[in-house]
């Protein structure tokens, strides 16, 4: 009787063992539409930020998300994904933004001098700053 | 006849200009894939910047670590904090010389790409066979290639040894445009 109830509570905790390994392992990706931006700031301050002290800046912004304001220089589509190009006050550095391949549907709406917000994940700076899964917010 | 020699230094200088311009992708793509017995893994960059000097004949590459995207979330997590430590090295760089690069044309042809990769602070000399083609303008450049974890120091814990290629095929895509502005 009492083997039977250290059998019947190893199996239920090893049921539960497994249940919460597999939740683990396929945890979702942060969902960035629904999450709240991290940071909130405009083009110019980020690019600032990076071109200043980029070590700096990377601890600071990486893997955040970012939510920022600018003005759209260019939109284009490659590799199935949108790419939304933020002007700042340096005639070579940007900001791109990489969509999301739901927002991306939304990319020809989006037009040349507007004034924007997107949100989303900083993966660093190249020559640019960039960001990846974006949502547009305004 | 003195017409004639002004034309002459005309397309003289545009050929002397175009023969020092630069090509560029800020959207390139590497893809690397392990595949293992237990699981495959794969992981997409679709923002690596790649600039070709068609004057030197020269090919730099930037490639941020966190821009690698996983299929699991906990599969990226792992990537960037356990093995490239991509808090201590946020970028993997590639420098280095096309070495047959009059021969692109505009049909695809195959190229070496000789010089440095530095992944995870560590550098190897590394020669890369590549498709390369010249066509409106743009150079496109695709291939792949094998590295071996060990050689950049990248450990591989005991627990998931099985779930982990020892060697990671790195395939990459660019579509190099001319550099205006």
């Amino acid at each position: 009787m009492k083997l039977k109830k250290i059998i019947i509570s190893a199996l239920i905790l090893a049921f539960l063992g497994a249940f919460i390994g597999y939740k683990i392992y396929n945890k979702p990706h942060v969902n960035v539409a629904t999450e709240k931006a991290d940071v909130v700031l405009s083009a110019d301050q980020i690019l600032a930020d990076f071109t200043t002290d980029e070590a700096v800046a990377n601890a600071k912004y990486l893997e955040k998300i970012i939510q920022v304001k600018g003005i759209v220089s260019e939109t284009k589509i490659e590799n199935n994904t949108g790419i939304i190009i933020l002007q700042t006050n340096d005639d070579f550095a940007t900001i791109l933004c990489h969509l999301t391949p739901q927002e991306t549907k939304n990319i020809s709406k989006i037009k040349k001098g507007r004034q924007i917000t997107l949100k989303g994940i900083c993966t660093g700076f190249l020559m640019d700053v960039v960001l990846v899964k974006c949502v547009i917010t305004n | 006849m003195k017409n004639l020699y002004t034309v002459f230094l005309c397309l003289f200088t545009v050929f002397v200009i175009n023969a020092q311009e630069r090509y560029l992708t800020k959207s390139g793509q590497i893809t690397f894939f392990s595949e293992s017995p237990l699981e495959n893994i794969e992981a997409k960059n679709n923002q690596v910047l790649s600039i070709v000097d068609a004057s030197k004949k020269q090919m730099a590459i930037s490639i941020l670590m966190k821009s690698f995207m996983f299929e699991k979330a906990l599969m990226q997590e792992h990537f960037n904090e356990n093995y490239v430590e991509s808090d201590k090295y946020p970028k993997a760089t590639f420098r280095g010389k096309i070495l047959n690069f009059e021969t692109i044309s505009n049909t695809e042809s195959k190229v070496q790409v000789k010089g440095k990769i530095t992944i995870h602070g560590v550098t190897k000399e590394l020669t890369v066979e590549t498709l390369a083609k010249k066509k409106d303008d743009a150079i496109y450049m695709k291939g792949s290639f094998f590295i071996t974890l060990s050689d950049f120091g990248v450990e591989i814990p005991s627990v998931v040894e099985k779930n982990i290629a020892k060697q990671i095929k790195i395939s990459f895509n660019f579509n190099h445009q001319p550099f205006k502005k």
